[in-house]
């Protein structure tokens, strides 16, 4: 899933300096699931606009949406009726959701609400961690299921760094595994240690061309 | 259908002058919704009940408002009335106009009455209509454990009527509990394992274990291993009777055989014929690592006895303390003293060493006197020390039961002692959490065959249908309630498509979570954390603690109270006669887990100058982390506030014990002084 968290308030306060009328939308999917732009984030970050501005005697109204998914142009229409009350839409969904928001609504001013972070998963209550670069060039196969493009701080395919702290930590955050720590564990457990002398050349970074575009053509 | 409102004041014998009755019974006539209105001056006897039950059939009432004394008085006559008029009970909401109101201000405050008036009618006008049915439950009662406390169980429950089914690890029944000699002579366990085996009620697997438990109270559906094959069972309850186990730490001296643990002294002692030759000296050491529990003290005590009686050696019990609370211990320490045995009290720990000649010496500075002890035995029996049994840590994790510091079963919680655990139907006796003496086990017993009478012995238990529930259209199934749930009662489950929907249905199917009617204790935690707000607590929605904000008139300052801990201790209050400033308005919710950044923020919007969230102390809530959640909740609510400038301290949580009328008072005080300096 795409992990996301809101900007700080001075950040969207700013944005929306001078607009009277701002529709707040959230989406259901995603950053719901990770708690930055859900329908109860909406509520939350929409009672903090109303407050500040009252507080600094500003007009403001604003409308409280969340649709299923952003990134889904029919769903995105859905908000048609809202979208022509107001200024300015201030998405709570990821940097697609905004942007389908943008191509939607086109003659609409459309603000992030929220900073994309990465592609990752929960790790219980409250903790979601990166799992994925999306580099378009998978090597899971390689390294026991663990990503190190993903899970290295600097990246690095072949080995760790001289920076693995005691207890397999990474020097840059020691509250991090070193990828390459469990990337060895891993491959230890399921016998394949040889794949650790593997060489892997310099990464090929063009696999997905940007802008990225899969077209799956089912008959 | 209309709703009409009826409210129904109450002047508790005309004593409580500072509000205007007739002021108050106008005003409220005003009300949108409202049909009647009625003055008492004894709503709670006879008299005022019938005069309400007719003015709500006459009316054609449908919602009621009482405002009278607190809730945790009469409410209950109150409902019952209701019911009388023909209403359903849930339809009442209560203005606490006497403990929270005239009693806590000497000025008049018929305003004040007025407004907590306007707020009861505002959420009585949101309550929904509750469906109540009766859910089946299974009489098969599993009791894991074939040692004292499991044999002991199935007996109780089965005498009560239920099934048990004893399941047990050891080709035998027994356990451990054997190494007290008294009060449970080997006899005592050998008859109690005839027992459990002749009752045709019980069924006996030994060599067996639990490997998975799904589902909830009612109908928990157990994944059992005998025999390398495994079956599925379901039972309406689980008793956990899984014992502890014993250990000589060997880190004080260095293990021989002359040095035994308690429990084979007491296997030598039953055959004490056996002895190659009779020992001369036996000591027995106690507190060696830690301090010993009670039922140590109780075999050292019944094993000094019993060598007295078969062997006649002479015997030393060195000890920091001896536990003689327990029943009968006190007599029996008495008794061990007049047959000679000479107890030697330390406080620095004894060395122990053994000698060429195949004795043990041990050497021990005796506290009452400060004398050097050096002692030769021929035998020293050691104190083994309790630990949590094999497979305590994983069952628990697995089951989410959670577990004391030092790992055995049970939160440490005051609401779960003495048998409870966090899940409904899952219970625990004797030592599997914690060191408990037999008398202690023995009221475990009966208390857990209690409780599973009740929960059980109908076949049916009539619960509230969706009293929680996550509604499937906005459902994301995102986990997260089902991760912060303290009694595990929430699961994802295949919801059918009913009607018109946008959202993604697969084959007219979508996981979404579901609140189990009978396992939840309605704490609001999930319906507060809910990303989606997709979980409605129809008891409390948000809607109903929004309008009761949206009654309250600008600049007051709202105390959240947790109804189990906070709101008591609001009336003591009042009952005491202590005072605080009128600006306070006080929320009746079930835990504070329930109370959501929105509504703190909502306040804000709507003019409050302040937030309280009281609830229990650390440690002692209901819902064992509702009031964590709290604390955490209400400092990200603080970092909000700052990022817009506003005064962080002006939302706050607060614990509260129950004889705490002063702190309340002095925290609503303290926030009402702080915002009207914020004013200046």
């Amino acid at each position: 899933m795409i992990v996301a968290e809101r900007k700080p308030f001075e950040e969207i306060s700013k944005m929306l300096t001078g607009y009277k009328k701002v529709l707040v939308v959230g989406c259901g999917a995603c950053v719901t699931i990770c708690w930055a732009g859900g329908e109860k984030e909406v509520g939350i970050l929409s009672s903090q606009l109303r407050l500040a501005a009252s507080r600094e005697e500003k007009e403001l109204s604003i409308i409280e949406s969340t649709v299923e998914r952003q990134c889904e142009t029919e769903m995105v229409e859905e908000l048609k009726d809202k979208a022509q009350e107001v200024e300015v839409i201030l998405s709570m969904g990821c940097g697609v959701g905004v942007q389908t928001i943008a191509d939607v609504f086109e003659e609409k001013l459309v603000f992030p609400a929220l900073n994309t972070t990465f592609i990752g998963m929960p790790q219980g209550e409250g903790v979601w961690t990166e799992r994925c670069a999306a580099c378009g060039d998978c090597l899971l196969y390689w390294t026991g299921g663990i990503c190190p493009a993903a899970r290295c701080a600097k990246g690095l395919l072949n080995g760790p760094c001289g920076g693995t702290r005691r207890g397999g930590k990474c020097e840059i955050d020691l509250e991090k595994d070193c990828a390459w720590v469990i990337i060895y564990q891993r491959l230890e457990k399921q016998e394949r240690l040889d794949l650790m002398e593997r060489y892997y050349e310099p990464r090929n970074y063009r696999a997905v061309k940007r802008p990225g575009k899969i077209e799956i053509i089912r008959k | 259908m209309r709703t009409n409102i009826g409210i129904f004041l109450c002047d508790c014998g005309e004593s409580l002058e500072n509000i205007d009755f007739e002021m108050v019974r106008k005003k409220a006539g005003e009300f949108q919704n409202a049909v009647h209105v009625g003055l008492s001056s004894a709503l709670c006897l006879e008299e005022g009940l019938e005069e309400m039950v007719s003015a709500i059939r006459g009316k054609g009432v449908n919602r009621v408002v009482i405002a009278a004394c607190s809730p945790l008085l009469k409410e209950t006559v109150f409902r019952k009335a209701l019911e009388k008029a023909g209403l359903d009970s849930s339809s009442l909401s209560m203005a606490n106009i006497r403990e929270q109101c005239s009693w806590v201000h000497q000025t008049d405050v018929t305003e004040k009455a007025l407004e907590m008036i306007r707020m009861a009618v505002n959420r009585v006008r949101l309550i929904k209509e509750i469906v109540r049915e009766e859910v089946e439950v299974t009489r098969e009662v599993l009791v894991v454990g074939g040692g004292l406390s499991g044999m002991k169980s199935a007996l109780e429950i089965s005498r009560l009527g239920l099934r048990p089914t004893l399941v047990e690890r050891e080709p035998t029944l027994g356990g451990e509990g054997f190494y007290v000699l008294k009060p449970f002579p080997g006899e005592v366990i050998g008859s109690m394992a005839k027992a459990v085996e002749e009752d045709e009620n019980i069924e006996v697997l030994t060599e067996a274990s639990v490997v998975k438990v799904d589902g909830d109270v009612g109908s928990f559906s157990v994944r059992i291993r005998r025999g390398g094959k495994e079956f599925y069972r379901t039972f309406g309850a689980i008793v956990f009777a899984t014992g502890q186990m014993t250990e000589i730490s060997s880190a004080d001296f260095k293990q021989t055989s002359n040095i035994i643990s308690q429990q084979g002294f007491v296997k030598m002692l039953q055959v004490p014929e056996k002895f190659s030759k009779r020992p001369e000296v036996i000591a027995f050491v106690l507190d060696l690592s830690g301090e010993s529990s009670r039922l140590s003290t109780l075999s050292v005590l019944n094993n000094a006895l019993a060598v007295k009686e078969k062997l006649g050696s002479e015997v030393y019990v060195f000890c920091k303390n001896l536990k003689v609370d327990s029943e009968g211990v006190e007599t029996l320490y008495r008794e061990v003293r007049n047959r000679g045995v000479v107890f030697v009290k330390f406080e620095e720990t004894p060395k122990i060493e053994s000698c060429e000649d195949g004795r043990v010496r041990i050497e021990a500075r005796e506290l009452l006197l400060g004398d050097e002890v050096t002692l030769f035995c021929d035998l020293l029996v050691v104190e083994a020390k309790p630990s949590p049994s094999k497979g305590a840590e994983s069952l628990s994790s697995m089951l989410k039961v959670g577990t004391d510091s030092q790992g055995f079963y049970q939160d440490e919680n005051v609401h779960l002692y003495p048998v409870f655990s966090r899940r409904k139907g899952m219970f625990f006796v004797g030592s599997c959490r914690g060191d408990l003496d037999p008398t202690r086990t023995w009221m475990d017993v009966s208390n857990v065959a209690m409780n599973l009478y009740e929960l059980l012995s109908g076949g049916k238990v009539r619960v509230e249908v969706d009293k929680v529930k996550a509604e499937p259209d906005k459902c994301q199934a995102c986990l997260t309630c089902i991760r912060v749930c303290p009694h595990s009662a929430i699961r994802l489950v295949r919801s059918e498509r009913s009607g018109e929907t946008k959202r993604p249905f697969i084959n007219g199917k979508r996981e979404v979570a579901q609140i189990h009617d009978l396992a939840c204790e309605e704490c609001g935690i999930c319906t507060s954390i809910c990303p989606a707000k997709a979980i409605e607590f129809s008891g409390i929605s948000d809607e109903q603690i929004l309008a009761e904000i949206e009654a309250m008139g600008e600049g007051r300052i709202i105390v959240f109270c947790c109804a189990e801990s906070a709101y008591p201790v609001a009336d003591s209050v009042g009952k005491l006669g202590v005072h605080y400033p009128p600006q306070i308005r006080v929320i009746s919710v079930p835990c504070v887990g329930r109370v959501d950044l929105i509504h703190i923020l909502k306040a804000f919007e709507k003019g409050a100058a302040g937030v309280l969230v009281m609830g229990c102390q650390e440690g002692a809530c209901q819902h064992l982390e509702g009031n964590t959640r709290a604390k955490e909740r209400v400092k990200y609510a603080q970092d909000l506030l700052e990022e817009m400038g506003m005064d962080r301290e002006s939302v706050k949580v607060v614990n509260l014990g129950p004889n705490m009328a002063w702190k309340f008072s002095e925290e609503a005080s303290r926030m009402a002084e702080r915002t009207e300096e914020g004013k200046r």
